[in-house]
């Protein structure tokens, strides 16, 4: 799919946006096509983001057509300051010569003037599609229940939080005050999609089912930084495997025991590399492997005997890019009752 | 669609896959040095292994009779792969994929050709873990069905060892009439049981077609209205400008019938008319299409002139270029009264029916290609805008099976303006528009469904056979020496005979315009 953004960043009044997207609309040629499938909404205090957002939000739209709205918000800013821009994004569909667009409305929200956040997001939302946002910053109280009410998808990165345990509780607690509509949507758990699933497909198998039992350690190398996405895998496999956290669980050695009384031992190694860059299951004799290639796009994927000639395949593996990541999740949009569980785990972990 | 234990039991894959998952198998594929295999199976293959959905340990083990090596084997499918396949091949990951794929020479009756194909596949199961779990695709011309089932049943392949399980897919055409497809089916039946045949009816993976289930049950705003009180009549289009492009010996003997209509358009009218399922299981569904070919009302032999036209094309003009008519194509019989276009006019007899016919047309070298179903809803009663005394279009929900996959609704709307004058306008939903992604093959599909043990998607014996009880009257009509119902001429280029166009046009209707 080629990309054209043919119109990036026409400065307008806010109080005169829907004039300005129609007329955007009425001065193309005739072979570019509206269209949205969702509001994506972007929320970041951090200098430049607006420019970096753009730039996202163009290469989501090639996949997923939506009514971006990108907020740049500097609460502390001492001048009150309120500017907005539109912009489209037109990609040629793969069926043929049409272009499809993709609208964006950019907001820089500095000072006071941050606030009207809220009356922002309202006031722009394209009526009965879904609202996601995908919140780059951390949550910081008072969590507006107005606001988190019309969420259908909060999409944030727990990766980045620099306190697990009080952000995960500001997003339960925005989440029960939306009376549990919001979707909880965490690109650190995206980021683990494709190991889990080169994970879970080793137990297919009915054959298979039994090394579930059988699982005796597991060792997950993990990228400086990325000890949260380590903590979430093995969250995940305690989770679903129903393994009681054991007391004797210290730093980055880790031990479970499942419903038999059996001790799993996981080990945690920080070493460069992607987030997580190998994840070894010993099942007894068997050990299942899961590790990056060196190409970086594929997870090379294996299971034998030490030592003996086993079986291996690629499969592909998740992208640690933040548009990918997001482009990923658009793609899944799955419920969050794993994710929940798995959380469950790592609460205790930390 | 429906859960495979695998599902229920493998905790990890909670939230990872809403589909059924496939099971690491042995697929051996007959006609491995075929166009099939070539052009659709193992690109098919190649790309559920680069989306990461095929078990590493499916392995391919082609059987044809030409000799050559794995290796051999692996460089022809390369060639091909890179050549048809949706995706790019990379070659770490065909690196990977062509480790899984074999060749066994043998020709299809030889007996000891199977007995070594058994202990390769024996051989197979050990080192790669394929755990006794064979997909047996007969990628071959129906003559061959007898021998190598024969053949796969005489070397104990057809059954399973306990907790594994042996599969067949079998191409169409399903038979030629009811007879040989009954043939056929107690053939297939004599080695393998109807749940473990899967009949590949490549129409059904398409994305839309399963939609129209998504949009007739997941919407509460349609079902309502989809009976005979709301609903005028139907259509069904499937239109090509190509002919039959070096498929002259197959086509002359089968026709737009046997080719299209007995298939893959009445399997589109059963997803239209159907009831809702009880769940989305393969017998379910299956068992709600079969309803719908056995209320179809059988057409007699004395006035199947007044329900049916035939056509072939003659010279004409697709896309400004002059072709030859069918009689004069390569390998045609120059006095061939094969039909290349067919239109019908069917009634479905059941309460939901009753009275709205379903036109059904299809042909080769027609003015542009696609297949769509078409919803013609009654009309207005008028009581407000009579005065015009002008009749209003009807609205008409359009699905669009291929190309440019989607879904539009015409309604009428009122013109900017002072006076009351009403237009047809059209509410547009296209797959590529919104989706950017794009949808897997049929092919992909339907081979994902059959290594996970899911027919929905398949033709079951009952529906082939009922389909061709309905078929089989009009073909027997049309080869009677005598009084046989006329094959019209039209030129390449136009929507058919003029008869297509009195066979709506006597009900007072008209074809859509495409």
């Amino acid at each position: 799919m080629s990309t054209e953004t043919v119109a990036t960043g026409i400065p307008v009044e806010i109080g005169k946006i829907d004039r300005a997207l129609k007329k955007l609309w009425m001065d193309n040629d005739g072979v570019k096509t509206r269209a949205s499938l969702i509001n994506l909404a972007i929320y970041s205090e951090a200098p430049g983001s607006l420019s970096q957002n753009t730039e996202i939000i163009s290469k989501i739209t090639e996949n997923h057509a939506c009514r971006a709205i990108v907020i740049g918000a500097d609460p502390a800013a001492k001048e009150n300051r309120v500017e907005a821009w539109i912009s489209a994004h037109c990609h040629v569909s793969g069926s043929g010569s049409k272009q499809v667009c993709s609208e964006q409305l950019s907001f820089l929200l500095e000072g006071p003037s941050a606030r009207l956040l809220p009356n922002i997001v309202f006031s722009h939302l394209d009526s009965d599609l879904p609202f996601y946002l995908w919140w780059q910053e951390e949550f910081h109280e008072p969590m507006d229940p107005q606001f988190w009410a019309w969420v259908d998808r909060v999409i944030y990165d727990s990766q980045k939080w620099s306190a697990f345990g009080v952000q995960m509780k500001r997003v339960e607690t925005a989440q029960a005050e939306a009376q549990q509509r919001i979707i909880l949507c965490d690109l650190n758990w995206t980021r683990l999609y494709q190991i889990r699933l080169a994970l879970a497909q080793f137990f297919d198998h009915p054959a298979s089912h039994r090394h579930l039992r059988e699982i005796e350690s597991i060792e997950i190398d993990f990228a400086p930084g990325y000890r949260s996405t380590a903590l979430l895998l093995t969250g995940w496999l305690a989770g679903q495997l129903e393994w009681t956290i054991a007391k004797s669980s210290k730093g980055n050695a880790l031990e479970f025991r499942d419903e038999s009384n059996k001790t799993i031992r996981v080990s945690l190694n920080e070493t460069k590399g992607e987030p997580i860059s190998r994840c070894v299951l010993k099942c007894g004799k068997i050990e299942m492997r899961v590790s990056h290639s060196k190409t970086g796009d594929l997870l090379d994927v294996a299971v034998g005997v030490p030592g003996q000639p086993g079986m291996s395949q690629p499969m592909p593996a998740s992208s640690n890019d933040p548009t990918e990541l997001m482009k990923e999740e658009l793609m899944r949009c799955g419920q969050h009752r794993v994710y929940l569980r798995a959380m469950n785990v790592v609460r205790h972990l930390l | 669609m429906s859960k495979s234990s695998e599902t229920q039991t493998n905790p990890l894959r909670e939230g990872l896959a809403t589909r059924t998952v496939p099971q690491a198998c042995s697929v051996v594929i007959f006609g491995a040095t075929g166009d099939l295999t070539m052009r659709k199976l193992i690109p098919a293959l190649y790309n559920i292994a680069a989306d990461g959905e095929l078990p590493p340990a499916v392995s391919v083990i082609g059987f044809a009779r030409r000799k050559k090596t794995d290796e051999e084997f692996r460089k022809e499918q390369e060639e091909s792969t890179r050549k048809f396949s949706r995706q790019a091949v990379r070659d770490e990951i065909w690196n990977g994929f062509a480790q899984a794929l074999f060749y066994h020479p043998s020709e299809f009756h030889d007996a000891a050709g199977y007995k070594s194909l058994a202990e390769r596949l024996d051989k197979i199961d050990r080192e790669r873990g394929t755990g006794g779990n064979r997909l047996f695709y007969l990628a071959v011309a129906p003559d061959q069905f007898e021998s190598i089932l024969k053949n796969l049943k005489e070397a104990g392949l057809n059954k399973a060892r306990e907790g594994s399980w042996a599969r067949v897919i079998v191409e169409k055409p399903f038979g030629t009439d009811l007879a040989t497809a009954r043939e056929l089916n107690a053939v297939v039946h004599n080695a393998f049981a109807e749940n473990q045949t899967y009949r590949i009816d490549h129409f059904l993976g398409k994305e839309t077609a399963q939609n129209i289930l998504v949009l007739r049950f997941a919407n509460s705003i349609f079902e309502p209205l989809w009976n005979s009180r709301y609903v005028d009549h139907v259509q069904i289009t499937a239109a090509e400008t190509l002919g039959v492009e070096g498929r002259a010996g197959y086509y002359e003997g089968a026709g737009a019938m046997r080719d299209m209509v007995q298939n893959h358009l009445l399997q589109l009218l059963c997803l239209v008319a159907m009831e809702a399922p009880t769940d989305l299981g393969a017998d379910s569904i299956r068992d709600e299409k079969v309803k719908v070919v056995k209320s179809l009302r059988r057409l007699q032999p004395d006035n199947i002139a007044e329900d049916v036209v035939r056509g072939q094309y003659a010279e004409g003009a697709i896309n400004g270029k002059n072709v030859p008519a069918y009689r004069t194509e390569k390998n045609v019989n120059p006095e061939s009264k094969t039909e290349t276009f067919v239109a019908l006019r069917l009634r479905v007899d059941n309460w939901r029916w009753a009275n709205v016919p379903f036109y059904v047309r299809v042909g080769k070298r027609l003015p542009k290609s696609g297949t769509e179903i078409s919803v013609h809803f009654k009309g207005a009663p008028l009581v407000l805008f009579n005065k015009e005394a002008t009749s209003l279009d009807q609205n008409v929900l359009v699905i669009r099976i291929q190309p440019d996959e989607g879904i539009s609704l015409r309604m009428q709307a009122k013109m900017p303006g002072t006076s009351f004058r009403i237009e047809p306008v059209k509410m547009d939903f296209h797959y590529g528009t919104s989706f950017g992604k794009a949808s897997p093959e049929a092919y992909e599909r339907l081979l994902l469904d059959a290594m996970s043990g899911d027919a929905t998607l398949f033709a079951r014996r009952d529906e082939v056979e009922e389909a061709w009880a309905f078929v089989d009257p009009i073909e027997n009509a049309w080869a009677q020496k005598e009084n046989a119902p006329p094959l019209y001429d039209h030129p390449a280029g136009s929507w058919g005979p003029e008869e297509a166009d009195e066979l709506l046009a006597r009900d007072g209707r008209a074809w859509r315009r495409l």
